[in-house]
């Protein structure tokens, strides 16, 4: 019974809780770096389990009961996780992003009694659970566990900067949580179970009916709130950038892209017999995920601060990642899958390099950086490939994302979504290539609108050599470079049909080849535009900055950090979900 | 935005959302019209399967225990959150013994007060461990009572003063209660595994219905839940008091050249 692998189920989310009550109780008797080291050890500890789970469920997915209360007669009594391949692999990856952040953090916050290691931790445990549950309530548990954690860490510095982005975190993802809880207490007064299967079941049976679609309006979102979705995304940017670098690495290379995998879980899953809910999704979506990958892409190439430039690419690239949960197809979903893996290594990387420009050169600021990082050029070249890799290099893992996320796309038609999914990821790295030229290279020395973009004094503790933090950094840079294309492709059709409860579909189509190539090409022109401007002939300049400055100006205004504009758009937001619902 | 344009955007919003509402609500099953299937399912078999009259405390650490797991936990987090947030820049430094301002005059404490607390406090502690050990008999839990005993330890700030609350209270001790709680808690789940059962399955004697000792297993989490929460609360109660002499200091500036 023990050996079975169903029984390693709740190991990953336990162990992290154990390991973190365990410092808690003794962390003013341990010495230095114990805390360090048990934290690495968990986070490891937790990536090598999911793997060895998400391979033993590449045949099916895996049920565990805990307290052994299995269903009786149909009535799912106590709380299930149910894990499928995917959410297996997801798992591992979110255990290794955090390995590796131990590393980079490697001494960073000896000042306090492990509370860091405490708090992430805690996070770590909530993202598995998450990832594994198969109960709405315990979903709405390791939401909560992970949103406390969060605001904490991102406070962690205690600056004026840092409470104030940290406050506006709190507002916004505690409305989440009360929308959430709401979605949960509808579906429940319908339904009469918390289990995603009889919830399914019920629904599949109540036909069209408006608590199940108003359950859905909430429920999603809540989740998209957590994904950073336009009109939802105003907090991330605020909390992203003020928050410490080894947080920010967590918070944009896994928590956000959490919400949407809660996302595609639960519509896939739960509300996937509702044929009201399945049709407003493409339109959503598709459109939501376009409007927040241009927006994510334009806002980050107006930034100087690194770490809000960085926190706006994230938003632009989960409106890709949504908009590949638009197309509805395996293969969009699939593609979405992997890119979020991809995407949290490529990201978890570049938020690493702005630890090691804070800590090393004591700024974030790209103007006052230009030139200053020729002395540490190792890290320069990193975000050079990073730069390249995140607007669409054609190898590693977030490039195969990318392509299926366009092969969905493509197959079924959204024309519009394909563009704005290769425009989003080419202002990106347009934003990302700028940065590294003018920092590593001291180019672009007139800079343009970015200019006049909101920045911040910041600095972190320079106690660590270059290159633990720098070690860290290509690892994962290598992961996503050297993870073998062949066997994701061919196990990727069996594991979204598990993950998503359909049957299995032949080969996932992938995108045009060249769109990738289009991106890169962009990119590279958008960088090269912003650092070689004076160069540049007047009648090419003046237009450009003549159009750019105004658009500009306004999406700076509406990113107020004022909390009551954010809970308007919010409010707005859940009246967009309600209406599309409404209209289908 | 200016205020006015934000009003307009929520009511525009208002308009498409409170007709939504409505037939959302509309929609909704009557009120008290029927039990979901799960609760009545649950209140059927729960006191024969696990001996247990207090049926919150056998869904919250039997049916549903891994919820209340994480709730113990996500506690934990929210603790040590406010705890990093209110020591702020004054760091661990936590000074052994309260520090006195000189100048002000230490009012004491009236004799009935001291009275008072001194007969209320280990009564109100008594009453606290009453509601843990109970919690699968009468309503209450390791939750409620924890929270109780540590108002008890509120009470020796009241009747001895700042000093005597520091004196008596160790952050270090707290931290310990909280993580040994919370880590009983967790072990509660692990340790049956390694009998072969299910993680947090019930395998300890289940007593007799009503009695002290029924419900097995969740006396134990009990216990671990009102250390954790116990230790937590206190740990908060301390932090804030903490904090608020910390944040007397810029009013008066003369205090430290004196």
């Amino acid at each position: 019974m023990t050996l079975a692998p169903a029984a390693l189920l709740p190991l990953p989310v336990a162990i992290p809780l154990v390991i973190c009550a365990t410092l808690l109780a003794t962390a003013h008797l341990l010495p230095g770096r114990i805390p360090d080291i048990l934290a690495l050890l968990a986070a490891l500890a937790v990536a090598v389990l999911s793997a060895v789970i998400a391979v033993h469920a590449a045949d099916g997915p895996l049920v565990y009961w805990f307290g052994g209360w299995e269903p009786r007669d149909g009535v799912h009594l106590g709380i299930g996780f149910s894990v499928d391949a995917a959410s297996g692999w997801i798992a591992a990856f979110i255990g290794l992003l955090y390995a590796l952040t131990f590393v980079f953090a490697w001494g960073f916050f000896d000042r306090t009694h492990g509370h860091f290691h405490i708090l992430m931790l805690l996070f770590l445990a909530a993202m598995v659970g998450f990832c594994f549950t198969r109960d709405m309530f315990n979903l709405f548990v390791w939401f909560e566990v992970m949103s406390v954690a969060a605001f904490a860490l991102t406070a962690y510095h205690l600056a004026e900067s840092s409470l104030a982005g940290a406050i506006n975190f709190t507002v916004v993802n505690s409305l989440a949580g009360f929308l959430m809880l709401g979605g949960i207490g509808l579906i429940y007064a319908q339904t009469g179970t918390l289990d995603y299967d009889g919830m399914a079941a019920a629904i599949a049976q109540t036909g069209r009916s408006p608590v199940v679609a108003g359950a859905f309006c909430l429920v999603a979102a809540a989740l998209m709130i957590k994904g950073s979705i336009v009109p939802f995304q105003f907090w991330l940017a605020d909390a992203h950038a003020v928050a410490p670098s080894p947080v920010s690495v967590i918070f944009s290379g896994s928590m956000v892209s959490l919400g949407l995998f809660g996302l595609a879980k639960v519509s896939a899953v739960v509300f996937g017999g509702s044929d009201q809910v399945q049709g407003a999704l493409p339109v959503l979506l598709i459109g939501l995920g376009s409007a927040t990958a241009l927006l994510g892409g334009w806002m980050a190439l107006l930034q100087r601060h690194l770490k809000r430039m960085l926190a706006f690419s994230t938003i632009s690239h989960a409106g890709i990642m949504l908009t590949g949960l638009g197309a509805l197809s395996a293969g969009g979903t699939g593609g979405m899958l992997v890119y979020v893996v991809g995407h949290g290594l490529v990201k978890g990387a570049l938020f690493m390099i702005a630890g090691i420009l804070l800590a090393t050169q004591a700024s974030i600021d790209e103007i006052a950086l230009r030139g200053l990082g020729r002395g540490i050029w190792p890290a320069g070249i990193a975000m050079g490939l990073a730069g390249l890799l995140l607007c669409g290099l054609p190898i590693g893992i977030l490039d195969q994302g990318t392509r299926l996320v366009q092969g969905g796309l493509s197959q079924q038609g959204h024309g519009i979504a394909l563009a704005a999914t290769a425009i989003g990821a080419a202002l990106t790295g347009a934003a990302v290539l700028r940065a590294a030229g003018r920092i590593f290279l001291g180019l672009g020395p007139d800079p343009g609108d970015e200019a006049g973009a909101p920045s911040a004094d910041e600095r972190e503790k320079a106690n660590r050599p270059l290159w633990l933090m720098l070690a860290p950094c290509c690892a994962l840079l290598a992961v996503d470079v050297a993870l073998p294309a062949g066997p994701i492709a061919h196990a990727l059709p069996r594991a979204v049909s598990a993950f998503m409860r359909r049957p299995e579909a032949g080969m996932l189509a992938e995108g045009p080849g060249w769109l990738p190539w289009v991106s890169v090409a962009a990119a590279l022109l958008g960088a090269g535009y912003g650092l070689f401007r004076k160069r540049l002939p007047a009648f090419v300049v003046r237009p450009v900055s003549a159009s750019q400055s105004a658009p500009t100006r306004a999406l700076e205004i509406l990113h107020s950090g004022l909390i009551g504009d954010y809970a308007v758009w919010l409010a707005v937001g859940v009246a967009v979900i309600a209406a599309v619902l409404a209209m289908v | 935005m200016s205020p006015r344009i934000r009003v307009a955007l929520l009511a525009l919003s208002g308009l498409i959302l409170l007709p939504c509402a409505a037939s959302v609500i509309a929609g909704l099953p009557a009120f008290g019209s029927k039990i979901a299937l799960y609760g009545a399912r649950i209140n059927a078999i729960t006191p024969e399967a696990r001996h247990v009259a207090n049926m919150v405390s056998a869904i919250n650490f039997d049916l549903r225990g891994l919820d209340t797991l994480g709730e113990e936990f996500m506690l934990l987090a929210a603790i040590t959150g406010t705890v990093v947030l209110l020591r702020g820049h004054r760091g661990e430094g936590l000074t052994g013994r309260a520090m006195r301002r000189p100048g002000r005059a230490v009012i004491p404490r009236s004799e009935a007060t001291v009275l008072a607390c001194r007969i209320a406090g280990p009564l109100t502690c008594l009453f606290g461990l009453y509601v843990v050990l109970h919690a699968t008999v009468t309503p209450g839990g390791g939750f409620q009572g924890g929270v109780i005993l540590a108002s008890g330890t509120l009470l020796i700030y009241l009747g001895e003063g700042y000093s005597g609350w520091r004196d008596a209270i160790h952050s270090h001790w707290l931290d310990a209660l909280e993580g040994g709680g919370a880590l009983v808690f967790a072990l509660c789940g692990l340790v049956p595994m390694l009998t072969g059962a299910a993680f947090m399955q019930n395998i300890l004697p289940l007593g007799t219905l009503r009695d002290l000792f029924s419900g097995g297993l969740m006396l134990v989490e009990n216990l671990g839940v009102a250390m954790a929460v116990t230790g937590g609360f206190t740990q908060l109660f301390l932090e804030f008091m903490e904090e608020t002499r910390q944040a007397e200091e810029p009013d008066e500036p003369g205090e430290e050249s004196a």
